[in-house]
């Protein structure tokens, strides 16, 4: 291949303007072993395309997703649901559980420590007022000793 | 189409799309797990795949579509904003410690655009026509030759640049 034709098949590779067929004359060039001094510097890329398309994967594929798989997503619902359950169960079992008559006689228990705070505040407030008769006492006592 | 008619279909490409995926995410494993996930996919839509003329093209499509759709969420879950569309030479030259040519254009690769990446890969490597790259990326065949020459400067540029600095 002459030089002048590969160095204008360059520019036009440059420019995108080259055939496949024309690139593939620029790859096999470059990939030879009689490369033109002036040209060695565009020998790297020229190798490179050569060799990225002889990459491949091992990976075997499948195209349907693994039974294994759905099942282990199902096993996470279930597992998922458990849980769920178990905290709603001990939230529940954690209040207090009263019957019916256990209510009523919790109800009638509050009302009447009620009535009897009620109760003792007013007498505190009585005895309160007992502190007066005292002083009155003393003042007498004072007086008529 | 069953199932061994449908695989038979499939696995003489699946380098081609291993190749793409792996030009646009980097990892091979993220770019195997691309490819799988393409192949679930197009069994999935099987009932589809005889209205595409060409299974082939319609595979490349979807794997560059999935790529860049999983390059998006990851940079979304990571919060990264990366730059590739004004990429300085800069930071080009900073990603290349390659000495070997070879490896070193698929460094400068690496760090081209998306759309100049895709638009190499198909061209260069995997040799398709301009008229299948433009329907592939449902794009028309002037923007395909214009991303494919810009590709290919960048990396004659980079390399060139490089090639010197490494003999003087």
């Amino acid at each position: 291949m002459e030089l002048d034709k590969i160095k204008q098949l360059l520019t036009a590779y440059f420019e995108g303007n080259t055939s496949l067929a024309e690139d593939n004359i620029l790859i096999e060039y470059f990939n030879s072993d009689n490369i033109d001094n002036s040209l060695l510097e565009y020998g790297p890329i020229f190798k490179a395309l050569k060799t990225a398309k002889t990459e491949s994967t091992n990976r075997s594929f499948s195209i349907e997703k693994s039974q294994e798989k759905k099942l282990g997503k199902r096993w996470y619902a279930a597992a998922a649901t458990i849980v769920v359950l178990i905290g709603v169960g001990a939230f529940y079992f954690s209040q207090p559980q009263y019957t019916q008559e256990e209510k009523e006689a919790l109800m009638a228990f509050n009302e009447s420590k009620r009535a009897l705070l009620l109760l003792s505040e007013n007498l505190n407030k009585g005895a309160e007022q007992l502190t007066f008769v005292h002083q009155f006492n003393k003042t007498k006592n004072r007086i008529f000793e | 189409m069953e199932k061994t008619e449908f695989i038979s279909a499939i696995m003489p490409f699946k380098d081609k799309l291993y190749r793409l995926a792996k030009r646009i995410l980097v990892s091979k494993d993220e770019a195997e797990d691309a490819v799988q996930e393409v192949f679930f996919k197009l069994w999935k839509g099987k009932k589809n795949i005889k209205n595409y003329k060409n299974i082939e093209a319609f595979a490349i499509t979807m794997t560059k579509n999935y790529c860049l759709d999983r390059l998006k969420s990851k940079q979304a879950a990571n919060l990264k904003i990366v730059h590739s569309n004004y990429q300085t030479t800069e930071n080009v030259e900073k990603n290349i410690e390659a000495n070997d040519g070879v490896a070193m254009v698929f460094k400068i690769m690496e760090t081209l655009p998306q759309q100049q990446r895709i638009v190499l890969q198909l061209r260069d490597v995997e040799q398709f026509e301009f008229s299948e790259i433009a329907k592939m990326l449902d794009s028309n065949e002037t923007a395909v030759r214009v991303a494919l020459s810009r590709a290919r400067k960048t990396v004659r540029d980079v390399m060139i640049k490089n090639y010197n600095y490494g003999i003087g």
